[in-house]
């Protein structure tokens, strides 16, 4: 029995609405895109007001008079729209961009070179048989993928040291059809979601 | 034209058809194939359960509606065991669509009614914290002196499960759902490289590959690889949901991929000697 519930039948229009693009381009589609667009900003709208206020007024009604500098730093962020004081969005955009490489920067060289370096360079030989292929193939894959990089001395590139950056973008290839497997099955799990909506909430034959 | 020039040029109607048709099939019959848990779901799974009763999580809801049928069924998983397993799970959301996504993680669990819990005092959601890594460090670094109220409204001095939570120190593990790449690195440099914290990252299928390196390397505990890694962790927790019912489609419908790799390599071998020719 199909759902009478008009939030599911809603729903069901726009899954089937916004997936006939697969088939072809068509006008449902452009008004499930539309649709969607100007929800979407509807909702950013709401949510940056209320953030604006839980995380800004609220603590400049509390007495805590800082917050305020955030506040006049957003408003700058408007300047860019002002022909004679457009200058002025370029503090803001500075303190973001300086803030944004301060908080992450430090953490990003430990957990991205640091550990890396430090988790590839561990013993080869792990306690079991399959740790260690695991490990070997890490190795390799690092070491070989960094030398396809080296631009500088083209002699790495030819002869018999030439078949370890060749090693290098194979492992690479390898990577990528990992990353492209990955891919389909994310698309597929995302699909499949909305196919079981559709076959147990709106036409309940599952 | 020849029956391999035909098969290089399927159209997409057909091949999205038989996609649909591979996805129908199994979701009406279907065939329990087996499921094999991997170990980074095993991880994820193990690292909640050493935790002890009273423990205290902080939890990303990170993802959107396009993030759900993937991220969603996993989340309700984990959540089943934090519940069952009575920890205190502090929610935020880092994605602008992750307070809409809150009500129907929750709704697959019924916290109150299956675990008795309450809200405030076992759990709460503060709702979207805007910033991306800024809105990590502010919640790890000093939690009270950012967020003073909940999703609701409600200030966080008045509720009990935030008493003694105010920053890194004391969260005894951070875990995330997240559709985003940025998100995923965000809480390993933020809550691993800056507190070394513990931490569990789910994310899509698509981001493993990027996210595994953490993993190996120590940084990230576990991994919910997307629906995949859902299956394991409805599997593992024994609340079978969406995931399981999803693991059958996706098996058939990754045959069909598979299938359409071989007939389209096969036909550019077998056309290519023409296309030469021309």
């Amino acid at each position: 029995m199909v759902s009478v519930d008009p939030q599911i039948w809603i729903a069901a229009f726009f899954t089937i609405a916004a997936t006939s693009y697969a088939f072809r381009d068509n006008v449902v589609f452009k008004f499930a895109e539309n649709t969607f667009i100007g929800v979407a900003a509807g909702h950013t709208i709401v949510m940056g007001v209320k953030n604006i206020r839980d995380y800004g007024w609220t603590h400049i009604m509390q007495g805590e008079m800082i917050y305020s500098v955030a506040f006049l730093l957003g408003i700058l962020l408007y300047a860019r729209f002002h022909r004679d004081y457009y200058w002025l969005y370029r503090y803001p955009i500075a303190f973001l961009v300086g803030n944004g490489i301060g908080i992450s920067i430090r953490a990003a060289i430990h957990s991205d070179f640091i550990v890396q370096v430090a988790a590839t360079a561990s013993p080869l030989i792990k306690s079991d048989a399959l740790g260690t292929v695991n490990a070997l193939i890490t190795f390799v894959g690092v070491v070989t993928s960094i030398s396809h990089f080296i631009f500088t001395q083209e002699k790495i590139h030819e002869g018999a040291i030439g078949i370890v950056p060749k090693i290098g973008r194979w492992m690479m290839l390898l990577a990528f059809g990992a990353s492209f497997g990955n891919t389909v099955m994310s698309r597929f799990g995302m699909y499949q979601g909305r196919i079981i909506f559709l076959l147990r909430e709106w036409l309940q034959i599952i | 034209m020849s029956i391999w020039e035909k098969m290089t040029s399927l159209p997409r109607e057909i091949v999205m058809g038989l996609v649909l048709i591979a996805m129908i099939i199994p979701a009406m019959n279907p065939l329990g194939l087996p499921l094999f848990t991997g170990d980074m779901s095993r991880a994820w799974y193990n690292t909640v359960d050493a935790l002890p009763a009273g423990s205290v999580v902080l939890f990303d809801v990170g993802y959107g509606s396009g993030g759900y049928p993937s991220l969603g069924p996993g989340n309700i998983a984990a959540f089943h065991q934090m519940f069952e397993k009575d920890l205190k799970i502090v929610m935020m959301a880092t994605a602008l669509e992750g307070s809409m996504m809150y009500p129907l993680v929750m709704e697959g669990v019924k916290p109150e009614q299956n675990y008795g819990a309450v809200y405030g005092e076992d759990y709460v959601f503060l709702g979207y914290i805007a910033g991306g890594q800024t809105a990590m460090a502010g919640v790890l670094g000093d939690l009270k002196a950012l967020v003073s109220v909940d999703y609701e409204g409600t200030s966080v001095d008045s509720l009990s499960i935030m008493d003694n939570v105010n920053g890194a120190d004391d969260f005894d593990l951070v875990a995330y759902m997240t559709t985003a790449g940025g998100t995923a690195e965000g809480w390993v440099y933020q809550a691993y490289s800056q507190y070394n914290a513990d931490v569990l990252g789910g994310c899509l299928s698509m981001m493993t590959t990027s996210i595994k390196p953490y993993y190996d390397s120590g940084q990230i505990l576990g991994i919910m690889d997307g629906i995949k890694g859902a299956a394991d962790l409805e599997f593992l927790t024994g609340h079978p949901g969406d995931a399981i019912v999803s693991s059958d489609i996706l098996s058939f419908t990754q045959a069909l991929v598979l299938i359409f790799i071989l007939i389209g390599n096969v036909s550019f071998w077998m056309t290519r000697g023409k296309g030469e020719a021309s």
